[in-house]
């Protein structure tokens, strides 16, 4: 195939040459116009195109004769096509004859020599079958879309496809143009022709396509879009047939085949064979014994059978007893009650004889409510607990076994005007430190109830704590009263001890003075200073003043430092005050949340600190976090160490009681929750017994049994012991502070209703 | 490593899915769903884990199970209904072209029967799980075989309805199942033992129902539809092992004429076919009457051979009456004795050796006769099941009676609901045979006597159902009184009466009480040691005291011994404080959910006495305000 085509390129090669001159065919090239100039060039233009109207006749050729084709035949380093120069002519020629020279070898390829004297081959172009586009046969401009401008100042407008300069066509003189301007020439469409840089010229033909064009017609010259439909095929009937068979016998004869199959029932329905309409007979008896072969399904979990209705009861007769029926009360609530809230659907009556009771006016309702149930009902399986409730209570040692601990108030201390807010018992377990609202700091004796002194340290503020120096050689009390913190040497000891405490008080201020105020350094959280004298003389030798309200005191075991906590102080909130030398820290250099509490580890130097969530502990040598207790209380109230130092039980204000136990985990060991409301306070009895109360705002006080074993693996043993009832609740406050006695089962509580109690 | 579980491809989220997925995936309408959940007793399911099983959503929807659902797809009343549809469409079809003639050969010939039987062979694979679920069928069929017909509600049901329950009672009558029935407001309960499966079944007062308008009917009549083919298999499985033919003979005639259960025959299932039917029954009864007659006549002969002034008198009272009802009613041929008296058998001699009665055969050896006030069907129904064969009754209450002479010689008991009319003499001569007369020798009592020698298991003294006399309590013979709840058939105990009095004063003193007690202890405990002290001279004084209030208390009155039992109650709620107060704080150490738990066990117990306690107080009150209504 490959060959023949090849031989009939070559024939339309000669053809060509053949044809060369003729101009038979020039009217119809379709592209002639646009190389109007270039006779030589046109002639192949208008060979070609004549090549395409005789393709039509013979397609073969056609498919041989495209032009690109023979251009690459013959041009195959380039193609020399209209818009060449002719200043190229020659090579063209050359190339031409070189080629011309060249023989076609079996392949069909020509050989030619290059340059260097080498072979080379020139294989024939590749014969696609179709006749290729010419749509871009002109695009010798290979500049691509952009402005001819640009070229304006160079002598050509782009570059062919060798990369030759298209050269601009010489510009005619002024004359020229004056004569263009006289004189329209034929074509003349004042465009500029990319590809070459000249005028771009239409012939008249072209402009008639145009103009068919945007007038919406078929551009094709001799199409009628208006022929006469011819009907090849209509419903018409010809008067000659196609056909002239005659009508078959079967149209218009009855058919026997039918006539014999029709008699066939005919006879049936006459013998009684078939029973037009006779109703259908009923394959299988009505009923029959469908349990014949009975095989028990297996039990299975997903199937549920539907739960019969209880049987009636006594109230459902139509005679109860009389104690059955219901009195006016029950029958209002009865009535007044929805459908859905009522107990039972219906209400006792009783009738005297059979013969007086009426119809039930609900029984259909009855009925399909039933009915609803049996197919929309979820049934659910429900195992139903028949033990005695009593069982599920934990089996705890009875309390009386545990005995001692607090049950009954065995003193009252009356006396505070206002609030009771804090209290503390002095190491030797004699006296009673109270202090409350109306700012006066108050020592009861514990046994016979008596106020021995008090001291009101202000007007108008609380005092919010007091605590003992934990030494028994001096008595020292210290309290907080909004901003102050105020030692207090009650003058009800024996004299030396008295003379002893009022030293180490007063021994400080030497050495505070000594210390050189360091102005780089930030001012110590706390001043000490002498209260007024009327304060001195009462048994207040010191103060410090620290800047925000103290809430909580906690001494250090040996009597040195005393810590306080005054939330508000965000990194200052926990300061530590040393006794020997008069001088306040705050150990802390940021606030990690508003902490609520300080208290120091009952024998290492461990601080615990409260936030509202958390409880930490600080190495104190170290300067360290060691730990951080997570108890899951929202806002922790109070917390206390258990003299072991291991176990610290948290209170917290969402009424929750917390026993950590810090050798096990950073979460609490036991949750219990009681109380109806906040807990104000938690204490350890530190004397030894295993004791520990929460009190509440609720009003009471729980005292529990909490038993710590010195075997590791043991969980500490809780017990609830007592629940103490007697402070009353005023404004929503109940019990504020408790505490016990160093050695006995004694429990002290202060009251919002002004009291502080002893428990025994 | 274990391959990773794709979520939602077991467990919750397989095994269930919501109504309106089964509904998309078996391509039926709501309504055929619901008709075929019914029929199938396919019933929603509630998810352990809801969440999961509605990927993630918590809405209220409704569950299947997955299983129940696919096994739907295969099921042939499905394609019943699919077939349904298109006939319903061909019909259509006709009706709209006017082609009345093919609309009814289609509706007579073409349309889809819907049979159940095999569902009913599903769902209850042995007989004995059909049985365990007749409750509701029975309860329903009886309530629609006492419905008007409308047009919602065809003839056809109703009759078809009305046929099973009275096969059903006659079945229950035979078989002698009968073993309890209770007279409730609602209707009359009946539970029967077949098979060891107690049935249980409600049958409404015989009145016109009053239908309400937001019942959905069409899914009773599915219901209904269910238990009518479902009773049918029961009953035709009943029948046969009873030896019975299965369906009876049905006497439309004797229907019409109100024969009620008469207008049944059972057949023995055999060669012969021997018809069992009533009315052999009545002359095999008339000889065994005959024969009891004559014993009694002997009987009769000794005694009035003892005492002969009086039989005249009796026999004069019996003979009387006799000849009239011969008169008056002309159908019924009294027995015709051969001697000149004819006795009535001495139900007082029956009654005194009633201890070793069979309880299915209680009523055997009487002869009752309702009046016509009673209700019939449930008295023949619950007679002849305990083995009375000789029920008369008004002509007005139907065909089919043993006798509808009121003064047939041979009725031992009548059945009485009437009030008694004052100032008639009750046996007067000329009075016996008008209403409200009596006829001597016979027992009047009223209709709750049967049911409640019935619910006895023995025949109980009549004295109490004697007409217009107010009727022991009726009772439920279903409750099964557990320690603790209250049982009106043990007398209440004496001894708790004054203390609960007591307690309502005490009630309202409690809580003053309470508070003021605080203010005392506050007082008297602030000083321990003379408590103590004080504690050990009142076991000296106590005596001394007491003597001095009985003292004081005879001069007054009853005083001392109130405040004697208030003192008691005080120290005793002391105690039971502290063990509440024990058990409050044995709360404190349980779980949250052990906590909850018991809380509610402990409401639940509580309620259950209260209402028990309720009914003990209420029951005080009426014999307090009676012993004083009588004093």
């Amino acid at each position: 195939m490959a060959k023949s085509n090849i031989k009939k390129r070559k024939a339309s090669s000669r053809e060509e040459v053949v044809h060369s001159d003729s101009e038979d065919d020039f009217q119809t090239g379709l592209l002639n116009g646009a190389i109007n100039n270039e006779d030589e060039e046109s002639d192949e233009e208008n060979h070609s195109s004549s090549e395409d109207e005789e393709a039509d006749e013979f397609p073969e050729v056609a498919a041989a004769s495209d032009e690109e084709e023979i251009d690459s035949d013959e041009v195959p380093s380039s193609s020399e096509e209209a818009g060449e120069k002719s200043g190229d002519d020659d090579e063209e020629e050359d190339e031409k004859d070189e080629e011309e020279d060249a023989e076609v070898d079996e392949y069909g390829r020509k050989t030619v020599l290059d340059s260097a004297g080498n072979l080379r081959y020139i294989y024939p172009e590749v014969d696609t079958g179709y006749a290729s586009d010419d749509s871009d046969r002109e695009e010798m401009n290979t500049i691509g879309n952009i402005d001819l401008s640009l070229y304006d100042e160079y002598p050509h407008v782009g570059y062919d496809i060798n990369g030759k300069k298209i050269m601009r066509p010489a510009k005619g003189k002024a004359l020229d143009a004056l004569l263009d301007t006289i004189e329209v020439p034929k074509g003349w469409t004042g465009m500029l022709d990319k590809n070459t840089g000249g005028d771009l010229q239409l012939t008249r033909e072209e402009l008639e396509i145009l103009r068919k064009i945007q007038m919406d017609e078929v551009p094709v010259d001799g199409y009628d879009p208006y022929t006469p439909t011819i009907e090849w095929f209509t419903s018409k009937t010809e008067i000659m047939p196609l056909s002239a068979a005659p009508e078959p016998k079967r149209r218009f004869v009855p058919s026997k085949h039918e006539a014999k199959r029709v008699m066939k029932i005919v006879r049936a329905i006459r013998e009684g064979r078939i029973v037009p309409n006779k109703p259908k007979e009923p394959e299988k008896p009505a009923f029959y014994d469908i349990w014949a072969n009975e095989v028990p399904r297996e039990d299975h979990i997903m199937h549920i059978p539907a739960p019969k209705l209880p049987p009636p009861t006594h109230d459902e007769s139509y005679n109860p007893p009389e104690e059955y029926l219901p009195t006016e009360e029950e029958k209002k609530e009865w009535e007044e009650n929805d459908s859905e809230d009522r107990a039972k659907d219906y209400l006792p009556r009783k009738y005297n004889a059979l013969r007086l009771v009426p119809g039930y006016d609900k029984f259909i309702n009855e009925r399909f409510e039933r009915c609803l149930d049996l197919y929309l009902a979820p049934r659910v399986r429900r195992n139903k607990l028949n033990i005695d409730p009593e069982s599920l209570l934990p089996k705890l040692p009875s309390p009386q076994d545990l005995r001692p601990f607090p049950t009954t108030t065995a003193t009252i201390y009356k006396g505070h005007q206002g609030r009771v807010r804090t209290l503390n018992v002095d190491p030797t377990g004699v006296w009673l430190a109270t202090g409350g609202d109306d700012g006066t700091v108050r020592v009861w004796e514990i046994l016979t109830g008596r106020e021995v002194w008090k001291v009101k340290l202000s007007e108008d503020e609380t005092v919010n704590c007091v605590k003992w120096r934990p030494t028994k050689e001096s008595a020292i009390l210290a309290a907080a009263v909004g901003d102050d913190l105020y030692f207090l040497v009650p003058p009800i000891f024996d004299p030396e001890t008295e003379i002893e405490s009022k030293r180490l008080l007063d021994h400080g201020f030497g050495t505070a003075a000594n210390v050189q105020q360091d102005p780089t350094k930030k001012t110590p959280p706390g001043k000490w200073s002498k209260p007024m004298d009327k304060l001195v003389e009462q048994g207040v030798p010191v103060m410090v003043t620290v800047k925000m309200t103290i809430k909580h005191i906690a001494w250090h075991r040996r009597g040195d430092y005393v810590a306080t906590t005054s939330p508000e102080g965000q990194n200052r909130a926990v300061a530590i005050h040393m006794l020997s030398k008069h001088t306040s820290q705050s150990p802390f250099r940021k606030s990690k949340g508003i902490i609520q509490r300080a208290e120091f580890h009952p024998f290492r130097p461990i601080l615990f600190v409260a936030t509202q969530r958390y409880v930490r502990s600080y190495d104190l040598a170290k300067q360290e976090l060691i730990r951080t207790l997570q108890p899951g209380a929202r806002w922790i109230s109070s917390f206390d160490v258990h003299s072991g130092g291991d176990n610290i039980i948290v209170g917290s204000y969402d009424k929750r009681l917390l026993w950590h136990d810090l050798e096990l985990s950073t979460k609490p060991y036991r949750t219990l929750r009681y109380h109806e409301k906040a807990i104000r306070a938690v204490k350890y009895h530190q004397g030894g017994l295993p004791l520990f109360v929460s009190a509440s705002d609720d009003g009471t006080i729980q005292v529990f049994h909490g038993k710590v074993f010195a075997d590791m693996m043991e969980n500490p043993l809780i017990v609830p012991l007592k629940i103490l009832k007697g402070h009353k609740v005023t404004q929503a406050l109940g019990v504020l502070d408790v505490d016990w006695h160093p050695r006995e089962c004694w429990l002290f509580s202060a009251g919002a209703d002004g009291t502080a109690r002893l428990w025994n | 490593m274990a391959r990773i579980k794709k979520k939602g491809t077991s467990g919750n989220a397989k095994n269930f899915i919501t109504r309106t997925q089964a509904v998309r995936k078996l391509q039926i309408s709501l309504p055929d769903f619901r008709r075929l959940c019914i029929f199938k007793g396919i019933y929603p399911r509630e998810p352990r884990n809801k969440k999961k099983a509605n990927k993630g959503s918590t809405a209220a929807t409704t569950f299947y199970y997955t299983k129940d659902i696919q096994y739907l797809l295969h099921e042939p009343v499905l394609t019943k209904f699919r077939e349904h549809k298109t006939f319903a469409k061909k019909l259509q079809k006709a009706l709209g072209r006017g082609d009345y003639g093919d609309a009814k050969r289609l509706e007579q010939f073409h349309k889809p029967v819907v049979t159940l039987d095999h569902i009913v062979k599903e769902r209850y694979p042995t007989f004995t799980d059909a049985l365990r679920d007749l409750d509701d069928a029975l309860s329903l069929l009886f309530l629609f075989a006492n419905l008007p017909t409308n047009h919602n509600l065809p003839t056809a049901t109703v009759a078809n309805c009305e046929r099973l329950c009275n096969e059903w009672q006659h079945y229950v009558i035979r078989a002698k199942a009968l073993r309890k029935s209770f007279l409730s407001i609602k209707g009359i309960y009946y539970q029967a033992e077949i098979q060891g499966q107690d049935i249980l079944w409600l049958v409404p007062y015989k009145f016109a129902q009053n239908v309400p308008a937001d019942v959905d009917f069409r899914i009773m009549h599915t219901f209904v539809e269910f238990y009518t083919t479902l009773l049918g298999f029961v009953m035709f499985k009943l029948y046969t092992n009873e030896g019975l033919v299965y369906p009876p003979k049905f006497d439309k005639e004797a229907d019409g004429k109100g024969a009620g259960l008469r207008a049944f025959k059972l057949e023995n299932k055999g060669i012969g076919m021997v018809v069992e039917g009533i009315e052999t029954e009545m002359s095999k009864n008339r000889k065994e009457i005959r024969e009891a007659a004559k014993q009694t006549k002997l009987l009769q002969d000794k005694i009035s051979a003892i005492t002969e002034g009086e039989d005249e008198e009796v026999t004069a009272a019996l003979e009387k009456p006799e000849s009239e009802a011969v008169d008056g009613f002309d159908s019924f041929k009294p027995i015709k004795s051969d001697s000149a008296v004819d006795v009535l058998p001495q139900p007082q001699i029956s009654s005194n050796t009633n201890g070793d009665v069979d309880p299915s055969n209680l009523f055997a050896p009487y002869t009752f006769y309702l009046s016509r006030e009673t209700p019939r069907e449930p008295l023949e129904f619950l007679l002849r099941s305990f083995g009375c064969k000789r029920i008369g009754w008004d002509a007005v209450l139907g065909d089919g009676s043993f006798t509808d002479n009121e003064l047939d010689p041979s009725i031992t008991h009548q059945i009485v609901d009437r009030p008694p009319v004052v100032g008639l003499p009750p046996a007067a001569v000329d009075t016996v045979a008008r209403p409200g007369g009596r006829v001597p020798g016979r027992i009047y009592i009223q209709p709750q006597y049967v049911w409640d020698c019935i619910n006895a298991a023995r025949l109980i003294p009549t004295a109490e159902y004697a007409p217009g006399a107010l009727l022991p309590p009726h009772l439920s013979p279903w409750v099964k009184v557990s320690t603790g709840e209250y049982d009106p058939t043990a007398p209440v105990a004496a001894g708790e009466e004054e203390e609960e009095v007591e307690s309502e004063d005490e009630d309202d003193h409690g809580m003053t009480e309470d508070l003021g007690e605080e203010d005392e202890s506050m007082e008297v405990e602030a000083d321990v040691s003379e408590e103590e002290e004080e504690e050990s001279e009142d076991e000296e004084e106590a005596a001394r005291r007491q003597h001095q209030k009985e003292l004081e208390a005879e001069a007054t009155g009853v005083k001392l011994a109130a405040e004697e039992k208030k003192k008691q109650k005080k120290k005793k709620s002391k105690a039971e404080r502290e063990a509440e107060e024990q058990k409050e704080m044995q709360k404190i150490m349980m779980t949250k959910k052990k906590r909850k738990l018991y809380e509610k066990m402990i409401y639940s117990n509580k309620k259950k006495e209260d209402e028990a306690e309720n009914l003990r107080q209420k029951r005080r009150k009426l014999e307090k305000s009676k012993k004083a209504a009588a004093a």
